[in-house]
């Protein structure tokens, strides 16, 4: 089910009436979220709902087991079993089309027939988010950081929570799954507040995302024959794109979550307003970049040795993460060469705090930075949307021809001035906001209530005269 | 039991929905007069011939001929030729109208044009069609009824909701359009103006999804002809060979239609050149419309000599 359909906005009420009607029965209104969340994702295809209970029945006894077995052997033993069923669906399901085809041509490289045959897997929506999920669970037990649920119901409820099931943010055990012991109380400003920041994800993906993908397609698709500043527009409109979307969604989920009680963590705090690479990284997709962080940067060896390797090592996983393709691998490895002369330079957390922080405008020096920031990481995009690494390659080197300088094209200048003055909406709301969780959580938040209620109003209306009329799937399901 | 909490946050709902239609409702008003069409691409207000057509049909009363259908009725049926061989007739088509709208049409206006034979021009297309731009072409032409309110509901579309709303609104403030329009010809038919060819271009295959929707409101239109004691028949008008031999499974169309009663392809009946008679694809031109006309009055002259006024 996706978040910007008819069938949610039918069945998020339906859904909340009888969440909060069990309040008093806690295990009760577990099981309904997780009976929930399994008709949501059933919804798509209930082919793959086995996957998401296979999954959790494996992690919740494997994690039993392991507090039955002290030896650290046996734990050992179980986290593999945990780590390998995890990765092992992960890699059938995502990766094995990849891996064959890639063994076929290394062989035929060095003169070796190898037949490998690709299969025709679908991949499930959100096997790469909830399959971290999990994980986080059994790591988190293993390193005793967490003590293992006896209670499967409010596993599974966490396992498949639906808000954030498809395209996270991806919850560590540690912060979702105890919210599932405690009984939850209904705030009236939590819920107000989650409302408003479902708002503000549905501008962002079907205003913000929708509108600059048209644009961004109809570009990336005919790279050829654009001048270079039109083919440097395109790369702008994917990155606004897939901020728009991405963030749009785990601000629809997080808001969803408030609705029901409960907190998730923040997945994006304004990237696009930071001024080197290594914020943009601390802002954008948090709860993978700190997953990373925790459970394979530090047992690397984090910062305390070879840590030119694992940042590569980490950014390189990070992108192959996002799709079986060369295209993302290269994507996370121009990335890293970004950040590791931050690193070396010990400049990677120079910037820790907000942009221009209580100034109203940002000083030149900090814009120049952004806008640098911003550039350098929409250049990386185009490996991210391209179809491959030629593809890219091509795109990059026509991009930076001479009529880089020149006007775009007519016949896409012509199209896109509402989009323009949406953009520049947009990013102005954003960093009027940059200093909450999302952008309008506290805008206009002391004036007068008819002042907000007509803001809101504006949103709605530019959502309905903007919006596509089919309903367009989020970027991230198909990570 | 639910707590007062949740309570107040549903009667806020509630009183901030009552805001937003008051809100919504004066930014559509806002948008659609100050901005250019291109530029609210979920509103359409711009009025077209249609709209000449159903102010038309207001002053029409018993014809002989009532043709329905899409542009290959309103662009295929030269009303004017009629004229001259005696029938009068009434070309009711509209721009890729589907028979979700010719049923709101026929609803509105088949008592009042009391005709002695419906045309009713089918053309597989209209049958895989949503009736979007039909439906909006209809909002924005014709005075809105409790028909075209069922309509937008059903066709769950933002466009429409948005047009419907803007056009009631509007209608307050504004009740009639000036439009000009040169090819508009009385009684409906629209002419091509300067002498156009098509260019031959082949045509990419295309499987004919039948929308279960339109077969509905198809079999409810002729239905509600039978019940009125009104004859049809159902008439294919002729597109390029390249075009007509695109769709893959058009036998199955034929069939079909054919099921429904007397059913005349003019596709297999007329021989006409793709790059002569026809402006583009599936349109004819003037020299095309004056051949299938004549042709068509010759079959009307053989098989309903009791037609003409």
């Amino acid at each position: 089910m996706l978040f910007n359909s008819i069938d949610f906005v039918i069945f998020i009420p339906i859904v909340f009436l009888i969440y909060w009607l069990l309040n008093s029965h806690l295990r009760a209104q577990n099981l309904f979220v997780a009976i929930s969340s399994y008709v949501f994702y059933g919804w798509w295809d209930y082919r793959f709902l086995f996957l998401i209970f296979f999954s959790t029945v494996v992690d919740f006894y494997i994690a039993k087991n392991m507090q039955k077995y002290r030896g650290p052997k046996v734990r050992k033993l179980l986290l593999v079993c945990s780590l390998f069923t995890n990765l092992g669906l992960l890699g059938v399901f995502k990766y094995y089309n990849f891996f064959v085809e890639n063994f076929n041509q290394a062989f035929t490289f060095l003169g070796y027939h190898v037949n490998g045959s690709s299969l025709n897997i679908v991949l499930p929506v959100g096997i790469s988010f909830y399959t971290f999920q999990t994980l986080s669970y059994t790591i988190d037990v293993y390193r005793s950081k967490l003590q293992p649920t006896p209670n499967f119901v409010s596993f599974a409820a966490f396992v498949s929570f639906f808000p954030q099931l498809v395209a996270g943010p991806i919850e560590r055990a540690t912060n979702l799954l105890p919210q599932f012991y405690k009984s939850r109380k209904f705030e009236y400003t939590n819920a107000v507040d989650g409302l408003r920041q479902i708002l503000w994800g549905l501008f962002k993906k079907m205003v913000i995302a929708d509108n600059c993908a048209l644009y961004a397609d109809m570009i990336f698709n005919n790279s050829e024959s654009y001048s270079g500043s039109t083919l440097a527009l395109g790369a702008v409109f994917f990155a606004f794109q897939i901020y728009g979307d991405f963030s749009g969604y785990s601000d629809i989920a997080i808001g969803t979550s408030r609705l029901f009680g409960f907190n998730l963590m923040q997945n994006f705090a304004f990237p696009y307003f930071s001024r080197d690479v290594a914020e943009f990284w601390r802002r954008w997709h948090i709860s993978l970049s700190t997953w990373f962080r925790d459970y394979l940067y530090i047992p690397l060896g984090g910062s305390r040795y070879h840590k030119v390797r694992n940042v590569f090592v980490i950014f390189l996983v990070s992108g192959f993460w996002h799709g079986a393709n060369w295209t993302f691998i290269i994507w996370g490895a121009i990335n890293a060469l970004y950040f590791i002369p931050l690193l070396l330079a010990k400049r990677n957390r120079v910037n820790t705090s907000i942009v221009a922080e209580n100034k109203r405008l940002p000083s030149p020096k900090e814009l120049f930075n952004i806008i640098t920031t911003f550039s350098l990481v929409t250049i990386a995009w185009v490996f991210f949307r391209a179809e491959s690494i030629s593809h890219a390659l091509i795109f990059i080197r026509d991009m930076f021809s001479l009529d880089l300088l020149s006007l775009p094209v007519y016949s896409i200048r012509k199209l896109i001035y509402p989009i323009v003055v949406l953009l520049a909406f947009f990013v102005v709301v954003e960093w009027f906001g940059r200093k909450d969780k999302y952008a309008i959580e506290n805008l206009l938040k002391n004036k007068f209530t008819p002042i907000r209620w007509a803001f809101y109003t504006l949103i709605i209306f530019l959502i309905g005269m903007y919006m596509q009329t089919e309903e367009t799937p989020f970027i991230y399901f198909q990570f | 039991m639910m707590s007062i909490q949740i309570i107040n946050l549903i009667k806020r709902i509630l009183i901030f929905s009552v805001f937003l239609i008051i809100g919504y409702t004066l930014l559509l008003f806002l948008f659609g007069s100050v901005l250019k069409p291109k530029h609210l691409p979920n509103l359409v207000y711009k009025v077209g011939h249609n709209y000449l057509r159903l102010q038309e049909v207001r002053q029409t009363s018993n014809v002989d001929l009532l043709f329905l259908g899409s542009s290959h009725a309103y662009r295929g049926f030269d009303t004017r030729i009629f004229r001259v061989s005696n029938y009068k007739a009434f070309n009711l088509g509209s721009s890729s109208q589907t028979p979700i709208q010719t049923l709101i049409l026929i609803d509105r206006y088949l008592k009042k044009l009391n005709p002695k034979l419906v045309v009713f021009e089918v053309n597989p297309m209209v049958f895989a069609s949503d009736g979007v731009e039909s439906g909006l072409d209809l909002i924005v032409s014709d005075n809105n009824d409790r028909h075209s309110l069922k309509m937008v509901f059903n066709q769950k579309n933002i466009k429409l909701y948005n047009t419907y709303l803007y056009t009631l609104v509007n209608s307050i403030f504004n009740d009639t359009a000036y439009v000009k329009n040169k090819a508009y010809k009385k009684g409906g038919y629209v002419a091509k103006l300067k002498p156009a060819y098509f260019n031959g271009e082949e045509q990419d295959k295309t499987l004919i999804t039948f929308n279960e929707n339109q077969i509905k409101s198809f079999e409810t239109i002729l239905r509600r002809l039978n019940k009125n004691g009104i004859n049809y028949i159902l008439v294919q008008a002729p597109v390029t060979s390249l075009k007509y031999n695109s769709y893959s499974n058009i036998k199955a169309f034929n069939s079909l239609m054919a099921s429904y009663g007397d059913y005349y392809n003019y596709n297999e009946v007329l021989n006409l050149n793709d790059t002569i008679d026809f402006y583009d694809s599936h349109h004819l031109n003037q020299t095309g419309v004056n051949i299938f006309n004549k042709a068509f009055i010759n079959f009307l002259d053989n098989n309903f000599q009791d037609l003409k006024e």
